[in-house]
């Protein structure tokens, strides 16, 4: 038996995200667990990715768990920084392979809230806002999108779409002219992609000891569910080793439960 | 969105590529000496009722020492702008901002900013449009390339749009891919602070690390204040070409060192990582809270040095510092630890 305790959800969420990066990509960071992520990737399965930030930092030397996508980290050392309008054209430049948006609400087709819960003329509470959300959603290739899965949080359809997945499902994302999509959904729950001709949110890989029944009531949809469930191989206990000592070892992010 | 403390003048102003012509024509273009007082350029060039553009990255290289001036000054119905705009939060509770054009406001991870929140629902402030990091990058970088509007693939699809008067949506009428396009406007806010790492006596201005929007944005405003984190002779400038702001655009130099503290400025300083989480997860949630801090950190200090003191004073400066250097790689990594304690309100 290991003596490693097992990854918290936490965890599991930073270890489906960066195995959703493959090595040699360029790879465009938000702020929290896809920095987790990205970070365990490079450190782990893909050594030779490049890491792009919004604030402006390109490939920066590895280092401390940058505490925002503003930290020095983010540009330690770094050849050049990018101005913001930049920094984000190489998304639509086809520059940047894959890209990671958490949000307030994800809804059946992948589109993300950021903004509002309720209206803006009839407020339940108000969101930060898109910052750099919208912007790497339209263009990047592939964004994965990251979050905590409850009925409320991933609704039917989300209140107030700031960042575009396929819209209304099937070919709308394409009509609409916007370039790339969302590949994939990454919760505590596990892995789920994008049925190909209805875009509607399906099961792809469970985490270990989950249930389709058990996502199923962490959903405020009907997902979609393959004929075959597999499971995600958790990480072994050198993954975790360098996920705790390594990459996040003051538990900026990983700490569970949060705060 | 809102019409309560604005008018289409203002809306107008924010797009009108003629009138911010006009107003650089008539700029004076003497290469003289700019430097002032912070106190006099907040007083001279900050005008109520301006549009007001936030610089830096919120908490990067921001002048935050002169935001916080701008409250002691009780400037009043400034528009906000920029991307990002998370000192916007607090310039909205002490009725310095009455509007403003939303990217995003808050601090990430560190927790929701309720002041925000308050503001927006009591409608002590309100919305006037609604948009992306990227799509008004874009605003600001059409302005500086002197180009009408920019076409872009971002904000299509969205709620946004609906909530942005600014932007269209066009088939594109240039290329074989006729799909649609957003055309974004360039952006002329009034006004602009940006705090930089090394100014001379006349304007000229360079900028180390990210600059985010600071070189657009010093091109797209009327008006220009330059803080900076040191005064340099020109030929510092002219030997290694690396100035991105020109004297003409400025109007005022500031000598402020630590002009972007408890945010952190790159060379010289980290940031305070625990006033911001003091600041969202203690100061935020009431306004009695809001209140209380900002009477212990702005309204009972008179400059810059006064808030390092209630920082740490000397002591805070030289961790800020080496954890600085630490973070750019110019020091050994073991010389410095990153730990802190991160601030957790008691719960009743």
């Amino acid at each position: 038996m290991s003596n490693v305790a097992p990854a918290n959800p936490l965890e599991m969420i930073a270890y489906n995200l960066s195995n959703a990066i493959e090595d040699g990509q360029i790879v465009y960071v938000g702020t929290g667990l896809p920095m987790v992520g990205g970070i365990l990737a490079k450190k782990t399965h893909a050594p030779n990715i490049t890491l792009v930030y919004e604030s402006g930092g390109q490939d920066p030397l590895e280092g401390d768990m940058p505490w925002s996508v503003g930290c020095p980290f983010t540009f330690r050392k770094s050849p050049m920084s990018m101005e913001m309008a930049i920094s984000f054209g190489q998304c639509a430049l086809g520059y940047v392979d894959i890209a990671f948006q958490g949000g307030a609400q994800i809804d059946m087709y992948g589109n993300v809230n950021t903004s509002v819960i309720g209206s803006y003329e009839n407020l339940k509470s108000i969101l930060p806002g898109s910052g750099g959300g919208n912007d790497i959603g339209s263009l990047t290739e592939k964004s994965v999108l990251v979050g905590l899965q409850t009925p409320d949080r991933f609704p039917e359809k989300v209140d107030f779409v700031t960042t575009p997945g396929y819209l209304d499902g099937g070919d709308t994302r394409e009509k609409a002219g916007l370039l790339g999509g969302p590949s994939a959904v990454v919760t505590q729950c596990g892995v789920f992609d994008f049925e190909p001709v209805s875009k509607r949110m399906r099961i792809k890989r469970l985490n270990p000891g989950m249930t389709v029944e058990i996502a199923q009531a962490c959903t405020g949809f009907e997902l979609l569910v393959p004929e075959n469930i597999e499971f995600v191989e958790p990480p072994s206990d050198e993954v975790l080793r360098i996920l705790r000592e390594v990459v996040d070892p003051r538990k900026v992010f990983t700490k569970f439960p949060p705060g | 969105m809102g019409s309560q403390y604005t008018n289409q003048d203002h809306m107008k102003r924010l797009v009108d590529y003629r009138d911010a012509r006009e107003f650089h024509l008539r700029k004076d273009r003497a290469k003289r000496d700019k430097r002032i007082s912070l106190q006099e350029a907040v007083s001279e060039y900050i005008q109520d009722g301006d549009i007001f553009a936030e610089t830096g990255f919120s908490y990067v290289r921001s002048p935050i020492q002169a935001y916080l001036e701008m409250v002691r000054q009780k400037k009043k119905d400034l528009i906000a702008i920029g991307s990002p705009m998370s000192n916007t939060s607090y310039l909205m509770a002490f009725g310095v901002v009455k509007a403003l054009h939303l990217s995003y406001i808050g601090v990430e991870m560190r927790g929701n900013d309720k002041n925000f929140a308050r503001c927006i629902k009591s409608k002590q402030a309100e919305l006037l449009s609604i948009w992306s990091h990227g799509s008004m990058a874009l605003g600001f970088k059409a302005a500086q390339l002197g180009a009408p509007f920019i076409a872009s693939k971002q904000l299509i699809g969205t709620d946004m749009i609906k909530k942005n008067p600014f932007v269209k949506v066009i088939d594109n009428p240039v290329s074989a891919d006729n799909s649609q396009v957003a055309l974004i406007p360039a952006l002329f806010p009034d006004v602009c602070i940006i705090h930089a790492q090394k100014a001379d006596r006349y304007g000229n201005a360079v900028i180390e690390g990210p600059a985010i929007n600071d070189i657009a944005l010093a091109a797209a405003c009327r008006k220009v204040i330059i803080t900076a984190e040191r005064i340099v002779p020109e030929m510092t400038i002219r030997e290694n070409s690396t100035g991105t702001i020109p004297f003409w655009y400025v109007d005022a130099v500031v000598d402020l060192p630590y002009g972007a503290l408890p945010g952190s400025c790159p060379g010289h300083y980290y940031w305070h990582r625990e006033w911001w989480e003091w600041l969202v997860r203690i100061g935020t949630p009431d306004l009695d809270a809001l209140n209380d801090f900002f009477d212990y950190w702005v309204f009972s200090t008179k400059d810059q040095f006064d808030f390092i003191e209630k920082l740490g004073g000397a002591r805070f400066i030289n961790t800020a510092r080496q954890q600085m250097e630490a973070a750019q790689a110019n020091v050994d990594d073991s010389l410095v630890n990153f730990d802190y304690q991160e601030v957790i309100p008691k719960r009743d």
